[in-house]
């Protein structure tokens, strides 16, 4: 397991303890009966989420406003930072044939795609020097090479109301992103991985990789990229537990 | 006046401009509400050691899970800096810095007063305006951190990322010593009726 879960189980005294005493304690003291712990969880729990709902939008805003299309100045080859790269997984490790491998592109497109890895390989490479920040606080300067999402994209022919990416991953994993963030010239679908062909566990075949979102934006295992004009119930696995769906760095 | 009752001096109460006294309350509550929603943030993969270091316990902690941590130092941040960022105007529009915060004449005081009260006063002075460029510190570390690819520029001034969560961090120890410092030196140079005057 990897990303932080919510906690759910506390002990009443945990819970005394902390909506007492903490930060949290402070607001909470006034509006929460001390005689029901499973009100402080459900309480604190929707306090949290509502300033969540109240902040979000106007993050994200602002988020949007400064993702700029310029490059994001890269790093040189000998800063890259080969063992700060953990590996986190939602579920399980899909093992896929290379062979048999398949992305499709689809969606609000007039003209859907399927790509093989060779086909994808022969497409224009990219490659930068970037440094990957986890939303749990940690960061790493990684090297990824692969193919410009955009390129991608403008193959498919996207129709004109195309306003959002949504992403499926073979070990079930989903993510959306918006559009602008998909065009940026750094935003790429790797599959290479510090000079090496990209590892496993790291995502391979393909992945997302870019220096303008979190790390858990960068899906791994992608096959199929869908251009949508309007954002789905589902925004990806983290974001339907509570995580910011921007995500932009 | 009747000569057989003592004159005494009525000794004026201190009193605090409303807005400075505004400062004070909010910056307390947003630095409660960052403080414990950072440490919330940090206890994710902590700055020393990641994943195996030490972890703050639950109960200075705000938001109950990575994802709300973030909730709430993502919105406090604006309290936090817009309350900073009005103070600043204040403060230089009504010209406070130069009488309210530490000068040469402190730092004189510091070295060579004989005088006791002048002396505690001064150093009270010094180490609450010190503590201004730390407030200013979190807020450029946190947004270094926050935007590391937008603001690349500011979050290359901090070196590498270890370094700049560091400092980020540092600013927690910093404020509570500061916290109780500040107390401290109040009370010497002003008794509690300084301390009240602040509040209230």
């Amino acid at each position: 397991m990897s990303l932080i879960l919510p906690q759910r189980s506390l002990s009443r005294r945990q819970l005394l303890q902390w909506s007492g005493l903490s930060g949290a304690g402070l607001l909470l003291g006034g509006c929460q009966s001390r005689f029901l712990p499973d009100k402080i969880t459900q309480g604190s729990r929707f306090l949290t989420d509502k300033v969540g709902q109240i902040s979000e939008p106007l993050n994200q805003k602002i988020e949007a406003l400064m993702l700029s299309q310029q490059p994001v100045p890269e790093f040189a080859a000998s800063e890259i930072e080969p063992d700060k790269l953990l590996i986190n997984t939602f579920d399980t490790t899909p093992q896929i044939d290379p062979a048999q491998f398949r992305l499709t592109v689809n969606g609000e497109v007039n003209k859907p795609i399927q790509l093989s890895l060779t086909e994808l390989q022969n497409l224009p490479l990219t490659s930068m020097v970037i440094r990957h920040v986890c939303v749990e606080g940690w960061a790493a300067i990684i090297q990824w090479g692969g193919v410009r999402l955009r390129d991608l994209i403008q193959l498919a022919q996207p129709k004109p109301g195309v306003r959002y990416v949504f992403f499926q991953s073979a070990d079930g994993y989903y993510e959306s992103w918006d559009i602008a963030s998909c065009l940026h010239p750094q935003t790429l679908m790797a599959y290479q991985k510090n000079g090496q062909p990209l590892a496993i566990d790291n995502g391979a075949p393909l992945r997302l990789a870019a220096p303008i979102k979190l790390g858990y934006k960068q899906s791994k295992w992608v096959t199929g990229i869908t251009l949508l004009s309007a954002l789905p119930a589902q925004t990806g696995y983290w974001e339907d537990q509570g995580y910011e769906w921007f995500a932009g760095l | 006046m009747d000569a057989s009752v003592p004159t005494r001096r009525k000794t004026k109460s201190p009193q605090q401009a409303f807005l400075a006294k505004t400062f004070h309350w909010v910056n307390i509550v947003a630095l409660v509400l960052m403080i414990s929603s950072g440490l919330q943030i940090y206890n994710a993969n902590p700055v020393f050691g990641g994943r195996g270091g030490w972890h703050f316990p639950d109960l200075v902690l705000l938001g109950g899970w990575l994802a709300g941590g973030r909730d709430w130092h993502f919105a406090i941040m604006w309290v936090y800096s817009l309350n900073l960022f009005w103070y600043g105007i204040y403060v230089f529009v009504t010209r406070r810095w130069q009488h309210r915060f530490a000068s040469s004449s402190d730092l004189k005081a510091v070295k060579a007063s004989q005088n006791i009260k002048r002396k505690n006063y001064a150093w009270h002075r010094l180490v609450y305006t010190a503590i201004v460029p730390i407030l200013l510190l979190a807020i450029a570390s946190g947004l270094a951190m926050y935007k590391p690819a937008q603001l690349h520029w500011l979050s290359g001034l901090f070196g590498n990322w270890q370094t700049l969560r560091t400092v980020h961090f540092i600013t927690v120890p910093i404020v509570v010593g500061f916290t109780f410092v500040h107390s401290v030196m109040a009370l010497r140079a002003g008794t509690i009726r300084l301390v009240k005057s602040m509040f209230f």
